[in-house]
């Protein structure tokens, strides 16, 4: 890898790039699933290339190959410069970096049980075993679970001397019960939906999911959700799940938050921000329960690496702090329009897609309640949990969810499941109406797997910590009676 | 503007001939040994620049390559794949796949299909997008960026191009192949107060031109600037094609697989009349004014499909494992085989009514015109109710004109029941991408009532 990088790197350089890195990846993915008792799935992919980045007279170009014979590599780079030189031609201002110390250096995922070194045969023995345990519940359609694991070997190098090798390995599972009815689709999941959670960690993270464990909890939970009466419609207390709290915190927080939709550098596709410069250190973004971190050294975090993609170490950045915002994810570039340090969140989804600022682990820290006291201490309202639709604006300010499962609380007191709930609200009001935050015995790290950015589509694995959290008027309804 | 002729391959990053994918695909098919072994391999050069405040900020190109190997053997069956060239990928893939299916659990296992005659053609393909360079979509973002910002205003989008070379063979005689491009141009243009938007798609990029594109966005910010609230509410609506592209892929992810239908996810009801007689959409992989493409990710041809014809519902999309289920042939709508998605139905195509723009604000009366739908979501899938937003440009329809722009509204919809009430379809269709990157082929639309939540 690092034979390849710098010949790459000579090569950006003799074609007069002022500054130029590069990525070498070697990415293997494991998937396996099965479904209603049939094997669906197992799949094995391997990926390997290498991605150029060259600015030349002040713009950008990148690169991308497969093909790592020596001709390939340096036709590529080449290639990343003549991109560079076009880009040029339609400049008003030259790109500047934020400076960033050169680094020499290794990290690699805390794994406690390789997922690789797993027999196949034991992933499928775990899900044939859910699988089944949900199909015997009575009223259940289909049924299916699932197991990905991806090993990513990464070697970055720099025209300012980083030299950076990274193993990132992740392990993720999950499953899904449905039942239906004439005119219902109900859905629960476990142990979150987007078909499975996924954590920097090795085979340790799925053994703790207990798949076969909850499988008929979750199959009964869809089956009840038949006949459950439709969650009530007005303005009233929302309490929130850990999953359903780090989903919200994603889409409401993590996206905004992102610098380059600041500048417009998303405006084409993700949108833009209603967070502006002007209102770092002065804007009431949420209650004084809600601080908000992006942190890439967490434990566990699909966001948890070494240095990002430009060679900048991982750091912790408060981007809320006790409701008032502070700051946002930036790169070197971005960072250097403001006069600011890169907070070390640019990311690729693969050699061949240039890095992007990307939420790394975008966490809730917690508070110093409980889901129970929560509850207690609520006279009237609802509990939802486990996502199931998400939408927000371009501005990230207007925003709509459902949850798979809700429960009507009354007088202190879980009374009634509840189905096909929605709440909707604008972000700084939502956030601000918080008055409870679970404790650190209730916050889990969380991982989202689909989360899409970028002209090509990347498609980026985020973490995010998160507690239940109680919200005050808010307007819940129902999708459909 | 039209690419300017050129000899030569101008892309930049070598690929290989369709002739040596096809070499590559049967070296692995023996090498796997088995008359139930499936090769399919993709090879696509891939290159978007991308701008933003009236100057490019980005400008990509790679070149990859996927070989993907199925074997199906004794009740079981495993699945390999290799990106980029991977040392021993024949190798690895054979032995990668073989001991996937060793370990299979035995049960039913949908066997590959056979060759069905179908020919390779037509295909979305053409030479000038091939062959398009980074200087060339400079220029291209240059001829966008100039008006805009002589308007005022400034510009935000992409211009990209794409070759793809798919390659299928398997041990039963499966043996297809074809080269595919496709070209995009969108431009967002931002005023001090307000968005347009404009977007252009096709497989040849001498169809696509720059100023038309920026003078239509200029155009729809000019008209989007100050925009006021407005009481959310059930309003008429007349929904430019970039909408109705949104609606129906969601109408179709909703209900048109056969798999939805099987496992009574689906919202159709054969032979009932759900929505309007104004409606038909079919999904037609050949249709000349869209993006064809001959053949699924199994090398089975992909046949038209009436899904809603006049309201009705009528078909399905199969794969050959749906196919199998219900005893009928499949209509080549296979995603990579095994999966636990079903089939897809990708070559969405609306029939055209014969109204124009000001009919359909006349059909409208007073309600609201909508650009765009964005961050669409699933609500209740059954009942085919969506959530989403408006954007880039929402305007009020006053006595059938075109009146004062709105500020963005929540939307939460069935798409079956606002489909229920047409009141006119546009004449003339145009191509769209959908975030899934399908082609749609779409007018514009009127319905009696949309649902604005917030």
């Amino acid at each position: 890898m690092r034979d390849i990088a710098e010949l790459v790197l000579d090569a950006a350089v003799a074609e007069r790039a002022e500054y130029a890195d590069c990525r070498v990846v070697q990415r293997q993915v494991q998937a396996v699933a099965v479904k209603d008792g049939r094997f669906a799935e197992t799949s094995s992919f391997e990926d390997e290339g290498v991605g150029i980045r060259a600015l030349v007279d002040g713009a950008w170009g990148f690169a991308g190959v497969d093909r790592l014979d020596a001709e390939s590599l340096e036709e590529a780079a080449r290639l990343a410069c003549r991109l560079a030189r076009a880009s040029a031609r339609v400049r008003v201002r030259p790109v500047r970096l934020a400076p960033c110390p050169p680094v020499v250096g290794r990290y690699a995922t805390p794994v406690r049980r390789d997922p690789f070194e797993v027999s196949l045969e034991d992933k499928l023995d775990l899900l044939i075993r859910a699988d089944e345990a949900m199909g015997r519940v009575a009223g259940v359609t289909t049924h299916e679970a699932s197991l990905e694991f991806v090993r990513e070997h990464r070697y970055f190098g720099s025209s300012e001397g980083s030299r950076i090798e990274q193993l990132i390995v992740e392990s993720g599972g999950g499953m899904d019960a449905t039942a239906t009815s004439s005119d219902e689709v109900q859905t629960r999941s476990h142990p979150n939906s987007f078909g499975r959670q996924q954590l920097c960690s090795g085979y340790e993270a799925i053994e703790a999911m207990d798949l076969p464990g909850n499988a008929e909890r979750i199959a009964a939970e869809a089956v009840a959700l038949l006949s459950a009466p439709a969650c009530p419609s007005g303005t009233m207390t929302l309490i929130l799940d850990g999953t359903q709290a780090a989903l919200q915190v994603h889409e409401s927080c993590g996206h905004p938050t992102e610098l380059d939709r600041v500048r417009g550098d998303e405006a084409a596709f993700a949108g833009t921000s209603f967070l502006t410069p002007d209102l770092v250190g002065r804007f009431r973004y949420g209650s004084e329960h809600i601080t908000i971190t992006a942190d890439a050294t967490a434990p566990l975090g699909l966001g948890t690496f070494g240095w990002d993609d430009e060679g900048v170490t991982a750091q912790r950045t408060v981007l809320v702090d006790q409701g008032i915002f502070r700051a946002y994810m930036s790169s070197r570039e971005t960072a250097a329009d403001y006069g600011w340090t890169s907070s070390g969140a640019m990311r690729a989804d693969s050699w061949n897609r240039i890095p992007l600022i990307r939420m790394t682990n975008v966490n809730l820290e917690p508070g110093t309640s409980s889901l129970e006291e929560m509850i207690a201490t609520t006279e009237s309202g609802v509990y939802l949990e486990t996502n199931r639709s998400w939408s927000i604006d371009d501005r990230r300010l207007n925003f709509q969810f459902g949850t798979q499962n809700g429960f009507l609380i009354e007088d202190g007191k879980r009374v009634r499941l509840v189905k096909n709930a929605l709440y909707a609200g604008r972000t700084p009001q939502f956030w601000r109406s918080c008055d409870a935050v679970a404790g650190p015995s209730e916050w889990r790290m969380w991982g989202t797997v689909n989360c899409g950015k970028g002209q090509p589509d990347q498609v980026m694995h985020v973490g995010h910590g998160a507690a239940p959290c109680r919200f005050q008027r808010v307007a819940v309804s129902a999708s459909a009676s | 503007m039209p690419v300017p002729a050129r000899g030569g391959f101008g892309v930049g990053l070598v690929s290989a001939s369709p002739a040596e994918l096809l070499s590559i695909a049967d070296s692995v098919l023996e090498a796997a040994g088995r008359d139930s072994a499936e090769v399919a391999v993709v090879e696509q050069q891939h290159s978007l620049t991308r701008f933003a405040r009236n100057q490019i900020h980005q400008n990509v190109t790679e070149t990859s390559r996927r070989i993907r190997l199925r074997v199906v053997a004794a009740d079981r069956v495993g699945v390999a794949e290799v990106r980029g060239e991977v040392e021993g990928a024949t190798e690895r893939l054979v032995t990668t796949a073989e001991a996937a299916r060793l370990l299979a659990p035995a049960g039913e296992v949908t066997p590959l299909p056979k060759p069905d005659a179908g020919p390779d053609g037509p295909v979305a393909f053409s030479r000038a997008t091939a062959e398009s360079t980074p200087e060339w979509r400079a220029s291209q973002v240059r001829a966008i960026a100039r008006p805009v910002a002589a308007a005022g205003f400034e510009a935000f989008g992409v211009v990209e191009t794409s070759v793809t070379q798919t390659v299928v063979v398997s041990g039963t005689g499966t043996r297809r192949r074809a080269e595919s491009s496709t070209a995009s141009m969108t431009c967002l243009t931002r005023g001090e107060a307000g968005w347009g938007y404009a977007a252009r798609h096709h497989s040849d990029v001498n169809r696509l031109d720059a100023e038309a594109l920026a003078h239509e966005a200029v155009q729809a910010c000019g008209r989007n600037q100050g925009a006021t609230s407005l009481e959310p509410g059930v309003y008429p609506v007349v929904l430019a094609p970039y909408a109705v592209a949104e609606l129906v892929a969601h109408l179709a992810d909703l209900g048109f697989s056969a798999q939805a239908h099987q496992e009574r996810r689906s919202f159709m009801r054969p032979g009932e009349r759900l929505m309007s007689e104004r409606l038909t959409v079919v999904d037609d992989a050949a249709d000349l004014a869209s993006m064809p493409f001959p053949f699924d990710d199994e090398g089975v041809s992909t046949r038209g499909v009436s899904c809603v014809e006049e309201g009705v519902c009528r078909g399905f999309v199969h794969d050959s494992a749906t196919a199998l289920r219900e005893n009928v042939p499949s209509t080549g709508h296979a995603l990579p085989m095994p999966n636990t998605y079903g089939p897809w139905a990708r070559h969405l195509v609306v029939s055209p009514g014969d109204r124009s723009l000001e009919d359909l604000l006349v059909d409208c009366g007073t309600g609201l015109y909508v650009t765009r739908l964005w961050y669409v979501r699933d609500v209740h899938p059954l009942h085919t109710i969506i959530t989403g937003m408006t954007r880039d440009g929402t305007f009020l329809i006053d006595q059938g004109r075109l009146g004062r722009p709105v500020r963005d509204l929540r939307f939460t919809q069935s798409i079956v029941e606002a489909l229920a009430e047409i009141r006119g379809v546009g004449r003339d269709r145009s191509i769209e991408l959908d975030e899934g990157e399908r082609a749609l082929l779409v007018p514009a639309v009127c319905l009696g009532h949309f649902a604005f939540t917030s």
